[in-house]
């Protein structure tokens, strides 16, 4: 697969802010490329350089062949974007949206017919292709948000957080269009603050944080580049600081952290350890509710590599 | 990828595309009804609440009366100020600038100044004038005040004339009568035949300058204003003691007919019998040298003529001599504007509130839809396009100009139907006025709203600017009412130039020649209003 996005030293800071600092990264080709990271961290701005819409500060990127820094038109020409919020006309309707879309793209009425009712009917909007979309649901209105992104065919589509504040159904209807459209040989940089949504849709993922990528690789090759041991969950009611503490101090014990009634131990090999832990809490005579191996998932990943939660 | 391309996709002015953004605009504008009508009944509810002369005529306006003469007739006409119901009378100072203070404090809306040898002035033949000053800012008050005091000054004047004639007729009456007999007995004594037809010559001159003054009194007393019955008739005051004025109450508003034609032609037939004067005069002086060689009866004849004859002649000479307007009317109304300009409040309001509205108007609606674009983002959407900001300017601007152009009409016609108010001047020229203001305005509004986030930052900012517009604007209070810092505050405001302009060409009718400066200095304002907003209107979103 060929390189489509190059991005080379790329940096924004705003007045003594680093945004986004020194980023160097190449986007392949047909890819679903996620970016992953805390508020903050610099995702949306590197997203805010790529289309364009706030010149970086140093570095430069190619996009699809076209220098970002001197072509941005044509930059603009080849790429969608979903934008956080609807970012459309509450006052137009499903159809006029996208119509006006379509001319600023400098398309023939003709063809902004055919390509508005096509999008209409795979987003399941085209029995509301005449209502105001003012009125619409969330679901409805970011499903429209995604039509009218990408009326002009484009090669890249730049999706920034676009499941945030829909519910569950919606969510599921956006990822299955996204990887529909992807299916058709769209590139796309989706953002997320949803690490399963990441696992599940994207070919590969980079973790930023203070704008800077600390992680990049599959969702598999991320898990296990940093995951260097084995991850047991118990739960129990009201893990006492004394029983965290004896549990570190076992053999092949590397890290214990709690969350709620859940305590996570990080072991450095399988063979035995789950016996032995079992048997820790039955001397102790303290009753635990479950206990069994867990695949380390990205959320983990994410909080060992930013030692923060991702929904702060 | 090559250059061409690119010029091919992101042209400066794609006139597609920006056909495509007022069409936009136009629908979400329309769409939006209930925001659609206010927007277009904004300037007319202004226009009248600001503008409109209601039914209701004022009463007991305050007056401030600046007496320079204290004299029977400026008393008789203080008296005849306050018997009127629609003034009272608050203050009676001796300066023009003591009323002054009063008017710019409020205390009095007008200044009635009864000048310096009022009565004297008038006894000679001299015209008097009464110089009024009327507030214009409330411009119902200015109106009742204006014709109201017309009537007043024009009643008042004309019963002088009407008195003066009748006793002029009286003298001269007298006179001839005496001349008459005074011949009949001298010729009968005495046989000088020539000195009895040199007599009744000057007997006849006289007769005819008093049948003169006769019918000119009478065509004069046709011509007193007519008083016309306002809404509440109340009980009948006498205004003054002619007959026929006696009828006039002070409940009626009076409405000054023109002097009617036949009074004008009587007044300048009357102005002749000065020459009649000199001609009896002449007869008279012939005849008493005639008698030379005798010594009795020339004595006689002149004693005769020093006691009987003599006064009455200067009365007819004095009467004649002056103009035709003097003897006409002693009395005039004499308007002096409160504020430095001739104009009636309601020409000084139109020009200026239609600047206001226009340009309240452009600033709140462009930036404000412009700043909630941005914070809805949409804004952003159409920066996503391959669409140059030139286009993206010049399209948002474009519809705007119309809109408010559109609005411009509406008021202008509004005006035209509602408050009689005539376009003096050449309509293009107004049109290029408008459009050069409204641009500008569009303009500032637009450069508001790429200095903010939302609609909220927006509104605060578009304050800064709206407020001494407002207040600026001469709709509310006359520009040169406003302290001198404020005025030059005014100096920095587009709304300044544009209202002069407008003004000069609607109520005027001045040519573009006699408009240049404010019209240019409007151009250097759209000139630097749509370079910032090149400058400030970016595509980068920071």
């Amino acid at each position: 697969m060929e390189n489509i996005i190059e991005i080379k030293n790329l940096t924004k800071k705003f007045g003594n802010f680093t945004a986004v600092d020194n980023m160097n990264l190449v986007i392949r080709e047909g890819e679903i490329f996620g970016f992953l990271g805390p508020n903050g961290a610099g995702k949306t701005t590197t997203i805010s350089m790529l289309t364009t819409l706030i010149k970086p500060t140093a570095g430069s990127a190619m996009i699809a062949g076209h220098d970002l820094m001197h072509d941005g038109a044509d930059v603009r020409g080849i790429i969608g974007v979903v934008p956080q919020t609807f970012s459309l006309f509450n006052e137009l309707t499903a159809y006029e949206n996208l119509s006006y879309i379509g001319k600023l793209y400098g398309m023939e009425e003709a063809h902004i017919k055919e390509r508005a009712d096509y999008l209409l009917k795979q987003m399941s909007l085209y029995g509301h292709k005449d209502r105001i979309s003012g009125i619409f649901s969330g679901g409805m209105k970011q499903r429209l948000s995604l039509a009218a992104s990408i009326m002009s065919s484009p090669k890249i589509l730049f999706m920034d957080e676009p499941t945030t504040g829909l519910d569950p159904q919606s969510r599921i209807a956006i990822r299955e269009l996204t990887q529909e459209l992807n299916g058709q040989g769209m590139t796309i940089i989706y953002t997320t603050h949803d690490m399963e949504e990441a696992e599940k849709i994207c070919d590969r993922i980079v973790i930023m944080d203070k704008g800077k990528i600390i992680a990049d690789g599959t969702s598999d090759q991320l898990k296990h580049k940093l995951m260097t041991g084995y991850l047991l969950e118990v739960k129990m009611e009201n893990p006492s600081k004394e029983i965290l503490n004896d549990l570190r101090h076992l053999q092949f014990v590397s890290k214990v952290s709690v969350s709620g009634n859940k305590i996570s131990i990080v072991v450095s090999k399988k063979d035995g350890v789950f016996y032995s832990i079992s048997d820790f809490f039955h001397k102790k005579k303290i009753m635990i509710e479950e206990i069994e191996y867990k695949e380390p998932s990205l959320e983990d990943v994410f909080v060992e590599l930013t030692k923060k939660d991702l929904r702060d | 990828m090559t250059k061409s391309r690119v010029e091919r996709e992101e042209r400066l002015f794609d006139f597609k595309k920006i056909g495509a953004i007022i069409e936009k605009n136009f629908i979400v504008m329309t769409r939006d009804k209930i925001r659609l009508l206010p927007l277009l009944l904004f300037p007319i509810v202004m226009i009248m609440v600001l503008g409109f002369v209601s039914g209701n005529v004022p009463k007991h306006i305050p007056v401030a009366l600046v007496v320079y003469d204290n004299s029977q007739l400026s008393q008789q006409f203080e008296q005849k100020i306050s018997d009127s119901q629609a003034f009272s009378i608050k203050h009676i100072v001796s300066t023009e600038g003591e009323a002054k203070k009063l008017l710019d404090f409020g205390e009095v809306n007008v200044i009635i100044e009864i000048p310096p040898n009022f009565q004297d002035d008038i006894n000679k033949g001299v015209q008097a004038g009464i110089t009024v000053i009327v507030d214009e800012s409330d411009s119902s008050v200015a109106a009742t005040s204006q014709q109201t005091l017309n009537g007043i000054i024009s009643s008042f004047s004309s019963g002088i004339t009407v008195q003066r004639l009748s006793s002029y007729q009286k003298s001269v009456g007298g006179a001839a009568d005496s001349i008459a007999s005074y011949a009949y007995d001298e010729s009968q004594l005495n046989g000088y035949q020539t000195i009895s037809g040199q007599l009744y010559t000057a007997n006849g001159y006289i007769s005819t300058s008093k049948q003169l003054s006769d019918s000119y009194s009478k065509a004069l007393q046709n011509s007193i204003p007519h008083p016309v019955p306002l809404i509440l008739p109340e009980n009948s005051t006498t205004l003054y003691g002619s007959s026929y004025v006696n009828q006039t109450s002070s409940n009626v508003m009076f409405v000054q007919s023109p002097i009617a034609g036949s009074a004008l032609a009587q007044a300048s037939a009357f102005k002749r019998s000065s020459s009649l004067a000199s001609s009896a005069q002449g007869s008279i002086d012939s005849a008493i040298g005639i008698a030379g060689d005798n010594a009795e009866v020339q004595s006689v004849l002149q004693q005769q003529y020093d006691s009987r004859v003599a006064q009455p002649i200067i009365t007819i000479r004095e009467f004649t001599q002056s103009g035709v307007e003097d003897v006409l009317t002693p009395v005039v109304y004499e308007s002096k504007p409160a504020y430095g300009s001739g104009l009636k409040a309601i020409d000084f309001l139109i020009p200026s509130l239609i600047a206001l509205t226009l340009f309240q108007g452009a600033v709140m609606n462009m930036g404000r839809s412009v700043a909630g674009e941005k914070r809805e983002g949409s804004l952003t959407r159409v920066f996503l396009t391959p669409t140059s900001t030139t286009t993206i300017i010049t399209g948002t601007l474009l519809f705007y100009v119309i809109f408010e152009l559109v609005r411009a009409t509406f008021l202008i016609a509004f005006s035209i139907v509602v408050f009689n108010i005539k376009i003096q001047g050449s309509i293009p020229l107004i049109a290029l006025i408008l459009v050069i203001y409204i641009i500008v305005s569009t303009s500032i509004g637009m450069i508001i709203s790429s200095m903010v986030k939302t609609e909220q930052q927006f509104q605060a900012m578009a304050m800064l600017i709206s407020l001494p517009t407002m207040f600026l604007s001469g709709a509310f209070f006359p520009l040169e009412a406003m302290p001198k810092f404020m005025q030059s505050i005014a100096v920095f405001l587009p709304i300044t130039y544009a209202g002069n302009a407008l003004r000069d060409v609607m109520v005027k009718a001045l040519p573009i020649g006699m408009i240049w400066y404010p019209l240019l200095i409007l151009l250097a304002f759209l000139v630097l209003c749509i370079t910032v907003v090149g400058i400030m209107f970016k595509r980068d979103i920071e």
